[in-house]
C-alpha cells in the first residue's frame, strides 16, 4: 500500500509535467498551421480568412512601418500584383500558456517593372489564445544581409 | 549604486498580487512604460543585474540586422558595448490579458569604426505577465527607413 501510494504520488508531478509538455506540442502544432494558413490566405488574397485570425488591435511592422489590421488588409487586396512569391524557410515556436511567440525566416521575390529581386527577412509573430481561438497580435520582421 | 536604483525601481513597478488580473488597462500599461524605460537605462548602463529580471530566460531577440540573439547572447553584446546611447522616441502600449505588445521608436547613438553614427529603428517587444512580473518573452527592432 505504502509503496502504491509512493509510487503514485511519484508518478503525478511526471504526468502533469508531461501533460504540459503534450499541450505545448498541440498548441505548437497549432500555431504552426495558423502561420500556413496565413500564408496560403495572403497568396489568395483571401481577406476573409485573414480577418479570422488577425486580433483587431494587430500590430504588423514591415519595411519599418508600422500598420493596422485594417492597413494591413487593404495593402493585401489592392498592393500585392507584383509579389511572385513568399517561401518560408523555417520557424520555431515557443509557447506560454495562451501566448504564442513564432521566430523564423522568410524569402520574398519580388518583380518589380521586370526586375526580380529576392530578400530574406527574419520575423517574430506574437499569437495569443482568446475566446476567438487564437490570434495574431503582433508582427514584425528585419531584414537579412544579401 | 546604479544597479541599486535600478532594482528598487523593478521592485516599484512589481504588480502586486491583488493587481494580477484585475488590474487596469492604464496601471499595466504604465508599468510596462516604465519597464521599458528601465530596460533602455539599464543596457546603458550596463546593469546586468536589472537586465538579467527585465528578460526571460528564454527571451529572443532579432537585431536591425536580422540576427537572432539569446538572452545570454544579448548581455553578452551588452556588456561588450561601448559609448552607446539609446533615447526612446515613442511608445505604444497593446494589452492583451496577461500578454501585451510595445511598440516604438528608439534612437541609437555611438561610434562605429571611429565613425560616429545615429539610427532610428522601430521595435517590437513581447511582455508576458509572469509569477507577479510582466517579464520580456522576445524583442525584435528593424530599421525605420529602407
Amino acid at each position: 500500500m505504502v509503496c502504491a501510494l509512493v509510487s503514485a504520488s511519484m508518478y503525478a508531478p511526471m504526468s502533469v509535467a508531461a501533460q504540459d509538455a503534450a499541450e505545448g506540442e498541440n498548441t505548437a502544432t497549432e500555431i504552426r498551421a495558423l502561420e500556413h494558413v496565413w500564408n496560403e490566405a495572403e497568396a489568395r488574397n483571401n481577406n476573409r480568412a485573414l480577418d479570422l485570425i488577425f486580433d483587431n488591435a494587430l500590430v504588423y511592422v514591415e519595411y519599418g512601418k508600422v500598420m493596422t489590421k485594417g492597413e494591413y488588409l487593404l495593402r493585401i487586396r489592392t498592393e500585392r500584383p507584383h509579389m511572385q512569391q513568399v517561401v518560408m524557410e523555417g520557424i520555431t515556436v515557443r509557447t506560454f500558456d495562451s501566448a504564442a511567440i513564432v521566430v523564423g525566416i522568410y524569402r520574398e521575390k519580388d518583380v518589380k517593372d521586370g526586375k526580380v529581386s529576392v530578400s530574406r527577412w527574419r520575423f517574430i509573430d506574437t499569437w495569443v489564445k482568446k475566446q476567438a481561438g487564437w490570434l495574431l497580435v503582433a508582427a514584425a520582421s528585419s531584414p537579412l544581409p544579401r | 549604486m546604479r544597479t541599486l536604483l535600478l532594482v528598487l525601481l523593478l521592485v516599484c513597478v512589481r504588480p502586486s498580487a491583488c493587481c494580477a488580473q484585475g488590474a487596469s488597462d492604464s496601471d499595466a500599461g504604465s508599468k510596462l512604460v516604465a519597464l521599458e524605460n528601465l530596460w533602455n537605462q539599464a543596457a546603458q548602463a550596463k546593469d546586468m543585474v536589472a537586465l538579467d529580471r527585465i528578460l526571460d530566460d528564454g527571451f529572443v531577440y532579432v537585431d536591425p540586422t536580422g540576427r537572432l540573439l539569446t538572452k545570454t547572447e544579448v548581455l553578452a553584446d551588452v556588456s561588450a558595448s561601448h559609448g552607446m546611447r539609446f533615447a526612446l522616441e515613442t511608445m505604444v502600449v497593446h494589452l492583451h490579458g496577461e500578454t501585451a505588445v510595445v511598440t516604438g521608436v528608439y534612437r541609437m547613438e555611438g561610434v562605429e569604426r571611429g565613425k560616429p553614427f545615429m539610427r532610428r529603428n522601430r521595435f517590437v517587444d513581447t511582455w508576458r505577465y509572469k509569477n507577479g512580473f510582466w517579464i520580456s518573452i522576445a524583442s525584435l527592432a528593424t530599421p525605420i527607413a529602407f
